[in-house]
């Protein structure tokens, strides 16, 4: 398959992981249950629209309903909440804690791939985390020297990061 | 139970936006449709639309009356491949049946105010019947 289309292939969409996250978020409170017209206003969206996705999300076998048509996350749908909570919390953390994104931008863009990304990179992700915060001294000295180089474009404008594209510029181009 | 008039404009906004989606599924629903049944269903879907955008208006109006302009969010993606009638209904129902609840769960709320009582009393009536009519059909 070719990689953009790895997008659509996903088992998760966008909006599918934020129902799922919706459910777990509502049922904290309400022993794992949550009603259509919590899950509506915790989304800001209708409820006809709340209820036509768990429709498809119940035939996938993410959720378990009620004879008082309230629903709660099966054990599928509750690992699959868990995985994006993890990836989002790990991409976040690696947002903010090595690349110095700020909160609010670092919660957007983890919130943007939570569900995209694959779990052997979120796997490796956490690795990479991990070593960055152990106790080896190369990896305090890694992070400490990243966040203290200034980084400029060689006069030629190529280097091996770039290969030929000024990569900085072409995103700063793109600044809305 | 005295409400804030903002909160009720809300709510008002709130059951437009279900309305109009509904009339966005059910006008895409009337091309997704395949089978026998397709044209005794399109014709169901049709009115569905009709019907929608008729309780869309009329919300439109209350809100109005109350002296605001109404503000619709609709956050809306339809896709979905060919159906079937049955599979079609089912999925009317469920969207019929959310909106007779979002109905009832604002009823508290406009209570005492005999103009708008009225009119969710009646919309709750109207879709009380759609509900019961398609749950029928799909019997």
């Amino acid at each position: 398959m070719e990689t953009w289309k790895e997008f659509e292939a996903n088992e998760l969409t966008h909006s599918a992981a934020h129902h799922l996250l919706a459910i777990h978020e509502v049922g904290l409170e309400y022993g794992g249950w949550a009603r259509v017209s919590d899950i509506a206003r915790q989304l800001g969206i209708t409820r006809g629209s709340v209820s036509i996705n768990l429709r498809t999300l119940k035939k996938r076998g993410f959720l378990d309903t009620d004879e008082r048509r309230v629903v709660r996350l099966s054990t599928k749908g509750q690992k699959a909440v868990q995985a994006v909570m993890a990836k989002k919390a790990v991409v976040k953390a690696f947002l903010r804690e090595v690349l110095d994104v700020p909160e609010l931008q670092a919660e957007i863009d983890s919130c943007k791939v939570e569900h995209l990304i694959s779990q052997p990179t979120g796997e490796q992700l956490v690795h990479f985390m991990r070593f960055l915060v152990s106790e080896d001294p190369l990896a305090r000295q890694l992070l400490a020297r990243f966040k203290t180089f200034h980084d400029e474009c060689p006069e030629s404008r190529t280097c091996e990061v770039c290969n030929g594209h000024c990569l900085i510029e072409e995103l700063q181009h793109a600044k809305p | 139970m005295k409400v804030d008039r903002d909160e009720i404009v809300e709510d008002l906004n709130r059951l437009m936006a279900e309305e109009v989606e509904a009339f966005l599924r059910y006008f895409q629903m009337r091309y997704r449709l395949r089978g026998v049944d397709r044209l005794a269903a399109e014709k169901l879907f049709d009115e569905g639309t009709r019907e929608t955008l008729e309780h869309a208006e009329a919300i439109a109006r209350q809100i109005r009356a109350l002296g605001r302009i109404p503000q619709l969010k609709v956050d809306l993606e339809l896709h979905g491949g060919p159906t079937n009638l049955q599979e079609a209904l089912a999925e009317m129902l469920e969207v019929e049946r959310q909106a007779l609840e979002a109905y009832k769960e604002v009823l508290p709320r406009v209570t005492g105010d005999t103009m708008l009582e009225d009119f969710i009393r009646k919309q709750i009536s109207v879709e009380t019947e759609h509900v019961q009519e398609i749950a029928t059909l799909l019997e």
